[in-house]
């Protein structure tokens, strides 16, 4: 009840937010029934069921990262003076966080299944019902059971992550409070913490190894065709071989975004710095880990879809076959939106939290525009840094899958 | 508009201000003397803070006017204020507010930076100012490893590293303890009699108006006691301090 209360009076910001949110988890929901959907219409091609529903894993981990954003982002569920002293602290906020999200991810389920029965046919309530019975294999009857397993899924992933990473770390006696101060994302718990670029290392060597593991197998001898995993738009379909290689290039930028991020900072800060590089390259310096692991995010699904362009571009000019279906389309668009509106809702996460820096800076009269012109130069460092990397892993993965 | 005295470096009249509908100053009126160190007292939600606000051009009282150097800054713009904030005054604030990213001698250097000050010069002044301060071994850590004392000395440096006119300490001392305390407000009024550096202090404990020259009581947003004439405040603020000895 209490988030009920704290949603109706939140700013607009946050609705909007708790509703793409909503609408997101909506999106998953709908692709994952149209696999169930398709499965028990076609019992025989279990092995192509079982793809379609693997394939819903990426836009349900996106969907997941950024129910964990918008909760971490949320002011409902920071921990506020008031409320510890009456004993709603941490430890239950990050309860009312998971309840939050678990509350918007199954509205989004209820609608995703109201609108798939409805363009099915099963329930007529509108002219467009059965508009899609053809695509969503209306014939065959829906198992309930199945369906609402499905769709508890997300509800109980996002709320379980929420749970999980905004659950207080373990009290420090005597610790900094200023070092406290700086959220809940921070490690506080290890005594040394561990640097934001410890991880650059590791995706280096996990970049190299995918587009390695690609070239080798690009080179090698064709696979047996029963081990081929169907891709999308491709009618033979690409090895495994090829696919965890771009797989691992993904989690490679992933892993090497915060410590990319918080080169980019020392560069920028480099030399003999004036107030605005210094602010903006210790402010990214600080900011690596939470800034970093969308944004290495956002570019490996970049990647991912500049690789794709490359592969189907031509086919878009075509008027041949379509090598998207809209079902591919409405799991491409609900993985970049998401994965897009994360990594904005870190940077926003980042900016409140210096708010109280921003403020102290204000009574020294440092003036607002310096403060833009850090934020400017801060995401330009990024984006020329970042960009052309993205570009060229893209180029790289597809190579081999253009032969 | 009445051109203030002369020997004013800092001159309000009538101040008025209130947060959104609560009164916080009715009517103040204040006059602070060039080089002195005026210790602004009074119980906490007396109006020390927005005093020193409107008088800083943080905030705009209404109605009331503020004279720096004999020239007015209640009709300032918003960005001629900050440049005068950032030129001319230093603010030491109760919790030490330092930027978490930079390290100590960045914090006190970034005033200078933000004026445009070289590099070297700027880092040259604020160690310099870091050591006067006895935290010269915290110029390189970064706040977050550094004791509230040592956090609230590189405040002051990077307010007094800027050689402003005016500092505004508002309760500078809070967070600290007795010993602390004393030390750090010795340091902050010798550093700034050395240095000609006219300070107005808000606080809440007597033992700080000791070291002031002159003493102003707030109650309830207006002069405490009876209004004193500015030659007579002097003993004002002597028997304050012979009483709370």
């Amino acid at each position: 009840m209490l988030s009920l209360r704290l949603a109706r009076g939140a700013h607009p910001l946050v609705l909007l937010r708790r509703l793409l949110v909503a609408l997101a988890a909506a999106g998953v929901g709908f692709l994952l029934l149209c696999s169930l959907g398709y499965a028990v219409a076609h019992p025989k091609a279990t092995q192509e069921s079982l793809v379609r529903l693997l394939w819903c894993a990426a836009p349900l981990a996106a969907v997941v990262q950024f129910a964990l954003a918008v909760a971490r982002n949320d002011p409902a569920t920071r921990p506020r003076d008031g409320l510890d002293a009456i004993g709603l602290g941490p430890v239950r906020l990050s309860v009312l966080a998971a309840t939050s999200t678990a509350i918007a991810c199954t509205l989004g389920s209820a609608a995703a299944l109201l609108v798939y029965l409805e363009l099915r046919g099963n329930l007529g309530l509108t002219p467009l019902s059965g508009a899609a019975s053809g695509l969503l294999d209306g014939r065959a009857a829906l198992p309930w059971g199945a369906a609402l397993t499905l769709l508890g899924l997300l509800p109980a992933l996002s709320a379980g992550a929420c749970a999980i990473a905004l659950r207080p770390r373990k009290e420090r006696a005597g610790g900094a409070p200023e070092a406290t101060a700086d959220g809940e994302a921070a490690p506080t718990t290890a005594r040394a913490p561990r640097p934001s670029y410890a991880g650059l290392p590791w995706g280096v060597a996990i970049i190299a190894c995918g587009l390695a593991l690609e070239a080798y197998v690009g080179h090698g001898p064709a696979p047996a065709p029963n081990s081929l995993l169907a891709l999308p738009g491709q009618e033979g379909g690409a090895s495994p071989g090829l696919l965890g290689g771009w797989l691992l290039a993904s989690l490679g930028l992933v892993l090497a975004g915060p410590g990319l991020t918080h080169w980019c900072g020392v560069l920028l800060s480099s030399g003999r710095p004036g107030a605005t590089r210094l602010l903006a390259g210790r402010m990214l310096q600080d900011a690596a880990t939470r800034i970093g692991r969308p944004l290495g995010v956002l570019c490996a699904v970049a990647s991912g879809a500049l690789a794709a362009v490359e592969l189907y571009g031509a086919a878009w000019e075509r008027s041949g076959p379509r090598p998207f279906g809209p079902l591919t389309g409405l799991g491409a668009a609900v993985v970049m939106a998401c994965v897009t509106a994360t990594a904005i809702t870190a940077a926003l996460d980042a900016r409140q939290l210096r708010s109280d820096t921003a403020s102290a800076l204000h009574r020294l009269g440092v003036p607002a525009s310096l403060l833009r012109g850090a934020a400017a130069v801060r995401s330009l460092v990024l984006l020329a840094v970042l960009a052309p990397l993205t570009w060229v892993i893209a180029e790289l993965t597809a190579l081999p899958l253009m032969r | 508009m009445v051109a203030p005295p002369d020997n004013d470096v800092l001159w309000a009249r009538g101040l008025h201000y209130s947060y959104s509908g609560s009164p916080a100053l009715t009517g103040v009126s204040i006059g602070v003397r060039e080089g002195e160190i005026l210790a602004v007292t009074g119980p906490r939600g007396s109006g020390k803070t927005t005093l020193l606000k409107c008088l800083s051009g943080q905030l705009l009282a209404d109605p009331g006017e503020v004279w720096f150097n004999s020239a007015p800054v209640h009709t300032l713009s918003r960005g001629a204020r900050e440049r005068l904030r950032r030129e001319r005054f230093g603010w030491i604030d109760s919790r030490p507010h330092l930027v978490p990213e930079l390290t100590g001698w960045e914090n006190a250097a970034l005033p200078l930076l933000v004026r445009g000050t070289i590099h070297r010069e700027a880092k040259r002044t604020a160690t310099e100012w870091l050591e006067r301060l006895d935290v010269g071994d915290c110029a390189r850590k970064r706040p977050g490893a550094l004791t509230q004392a040592q956090r609230q000395r590189v405040a002051i440096a990077r307010a007094l590293a800027a050689d402003p006119t005016v500092v505004f300490a508002d309760e500078p001392t809070a967070p600290l303890h007795q010993a602390d305390r004393a030390q750090v407000l010795r340091t902050l009024t010798t550093a700034a009699r050395s240095h000609q550096i006219t300070v107005v202090l808000a606080t809440l404990d007597e033992e700080s108006t000791a070291l002031a020259d002159r003493t102003v009581t707030l109650v309830d947003g207006r002069r405490g006691g009876a209004i004193p004439a500015p030659d007579a405040s002097e003993g004002e603020g002597r028997a304050a301090c012979s009483v709370s000895a």
